[in-house]
């Protein structure tokens, strides 16, 4: 006598997708942060009636260590105004905003060619700073 | 007779699913605490020209800055009496460019001084601009 083998039923558990979906969409918006310069070191100066900065496409930071990196990337100063005026490209003003963020005791030979960097490249400049209690 | 409703039902929610919310509560709060908005303070500069006339750096206010010490056209200033002084100086100047201040900052000014001090000139009513001395190449035989 032949026995017939019971056909089992496989299915995947519809169940999890939303959580699968969930995990892949955080997973995506933390690579897509990964270039930014939430990384590095530095401790803003203190500042009264300081404001939001907005949104911007280029963030510019000198660390601790006195190192330059622009949208999260060590870059030259020598080469800083080209890469600022290309990433900008042909925003309207208004929209054309570049975040400093300078480690508070960092001194003027290190960040005013900085600053005029980003006047160079037409760049709207924000200095990051913290609010003085 | 009368049938007893059977309360005896204990719901329990899914023991199983605890440590994915778990999770995705903390990657949650990871993602909102890293975009939390930058604020800051803006800062109009004119572009920089190297064939400024040198008559017209004359009448602008001067500030030189040095890692502790500020003087406004020569003359050695306190923190306290900068922003009283500045408004003195640019009394009766109504045009932009005559409200130009130029902020001259020996090399080893650190930026918290700096920031403190371009703050109060924009309070006092002055555009800051950036004198920066040139890097000059000197070869020696």
């Amino acid at each position: 006598m032949k026995v017939k083998r019971k056909k089992l039923k496989v299915e995947v558990p519809s169940m999890a997708m939303g959580d699968i979906a969930f995990n892949l969409l955080v997973f995506f918006v933390i690579l897509a942060r990964a270039q930014d310069d939430g990384h590095l070191q530095w401790t803003p100066a203190k500042a009264k009636n300081i404001e939001s900065a907005g949104n911007s496409k280029v963030s510019i930071v000198i660390d601790k260590e006195n190192k330059l990196y622009l949208n999260g990337q060590e870059t030259p100063v020598g080469q800083l105004a080209k890469a600022v005026e290309s990433n900008l490209g042909k925003l309207p003003a208004g929209q054309r905003t570049v975040t400093l963020k300078v480690h508070q005791d960092i001194a003027a030979q290190r960040f005013e060619p900085v600053i005029e960097a980003i006047s160079q490249a037409g760049g709207d400049l924000v200095h990051i700073l913290e609010e003085e209690k | 007779m009368a049938i007893r409703r059977n309360s005896g039902l204990l719901v329990e929610p899914p023991s199983a699913a605890t440590g994915d919310i778990a999770f995705n509560l903390i990657v949650f709060f990871l993602v909102c605490a890293s975009t939390q908005p930058d604020s800051g303070r803006k800062q109009q500069l004119p572009k920089s020209d190297q064939t400024q006339k040198e008559e017209q750096k004359q009448e602008n206010v001067q500030v030189e800055l040095t890692r502790q010490n500020i003087i406004i056209n020569g003359e050695p200033t306190l923190m306290k009496d900068f922003v009283k002084r500045m408004k003195t100086k640019l009394q009766g100047k109504s045009r932009p460019e005559d409200k130009i201040v130029v902020v001259k900052s020996k090399p080893d000014t650190p930026y918290h001084h700096w920031i403190s001090v371009t703050t109060r000139i924009e309070e006092a009513g002055g555009i800051v601009t950036l004198q920066l001395e040139e890097e000059k190449q000197v070869t020696v035989e």
